[in-house]
């Protein structure tokens, strides 16, 4: 079959969307190359589809079979991006791995807020730890008309108000701090390992 | 679980086997890979998602692949297993057959009466 233009730019609007979405979390060259190859896979398809019974349907039931072009991307990102993030579980493969399921996906911009709070969570606490001895005054468990209120660092405190505690926040707060960052990894890592295995083919 | 998440799982955990399997005879390029896993399995669901983990698989070392130019009216991207991607798939079809006849014995006495 030999595609019309209207065919032909049907094509070419499949191919953009599937280059944009790669572009997202692999190198140009990459996409070039995995591009290069859908179009390859689409051409041959189509040389070998009859226009029966009608081009459009031909040309539509062909990007069908091949997957909607996010779909297709999302294997992609499944088989690198996450891939890495789960085999290695390092942090900065596991960020990139979720920044790109959270601007592509609703699961995972959910998944990426809630990671983000327990990372955020597990630096407040250990921020706490490292500047106790700094600001000895100024960190620890506030207390508002001698009632305790919450934990962390005001400056300056509020006459009236006190900070209490004492240096055993130290240790609770890092107990507490790498608790929580390693809860939050691992659960990271989880989540990206369901994923794949939920996008994978 | 239900049964189709299983059936899944056991789909993709054969995948990477079944690609293996269709380039051992021999070079291949993508559709064609696709058109022999679909004329033998039922393993292909979504025609598109076979590419990424070609590229897995070249990425690993276990597939070897490059462009081939004026053999049809577009480029082809043939693949073709290398010394190690041999040997894994070696290790692998082992594998599998000690698995498939485990399975196959385990069923065969649950059949039997005690």
């Amino acid at each position: 079959m030999q595609l019309s233009e209207t065919g032909e730019s049907r094509v070419q609007g499949y191919l953009f969307v599937l280059e944009r979405s790669l572009n997202t979390f692999l190198p140009r060259d990459v996409v070039r190359d995995a591009v290069r190859e859908i179009e390859s896979h689409l051409r041959e398809r189509v040389l070998a589809a009859t226009a029966a019974p009608n081009e459009r349907e031909a040309v539509e039931r062909i990007l069908a079979e091949l997957g909607p072009p996010l779909r297709v991307a999302q294997a992609y990102s499944a088989e690198r991006t996450i891939e890495e993030a789960v085999a290695t579980g390092r942090l900065v493969p596991i960020v990139r791995a979720v920044g790109h399921l959270a601007s592509t996906t609703v699961i995972g911009f959910f998944a990426a807020l809630g990671l983000l709070v327990g990372y955020l969570t597990a630096f407040a606490f250990v921020a706490i730890a490292v500047l106790k001895p700094i600001f000895p005054a100024n960190v620890g468990i506030r207390y508002v008309g001698g009632f305790p209120v919450a934990l962390g660092a005001q400056f300056p405190l509020p006459p009236g108000e006190h900070m209490g505690g004492g240096y055993a926040i130290i240790p609770f707060a890092l107990a507490c701090g790498l608790g929580i960052f390693v809860g939050t990894h691992r659960g990271a890592r989880a989540f990206l390992s369901w994923w794949r295995n939920r996008t994978v083919s | 679980m239900p049964l189709e998440v299983w059936q899944e799982q056991l789909r993709r955990g054969s995948l990477d086997l079944a690609i293996l399997l269709t380039v051992a005879s021999g070079p291949r390029y993508g559709l064609a890979i696709i058109q022999h896993l679909e004329a033998f399995t039922d393993l292909v669901v979504s025609e598109g998602t076979i590419y990424p983990i070609l590229g897995r698989l070249t990425r690993e070392g276990l597939l070897d692949a490059e462009w081939v130019e004026g053999e049809a009216p577009h480029p082809r991207k043939y693949y073709r297993l290398t010394r190690s991607g041999a040997k894994r798939l070696a290790h692998m079809k082992e594998e599998w057959r000690a698995f498939a006849g485990k399975i196959a014995r385990l069923m065969d006495a649950s059949e039997r009466p005690e």
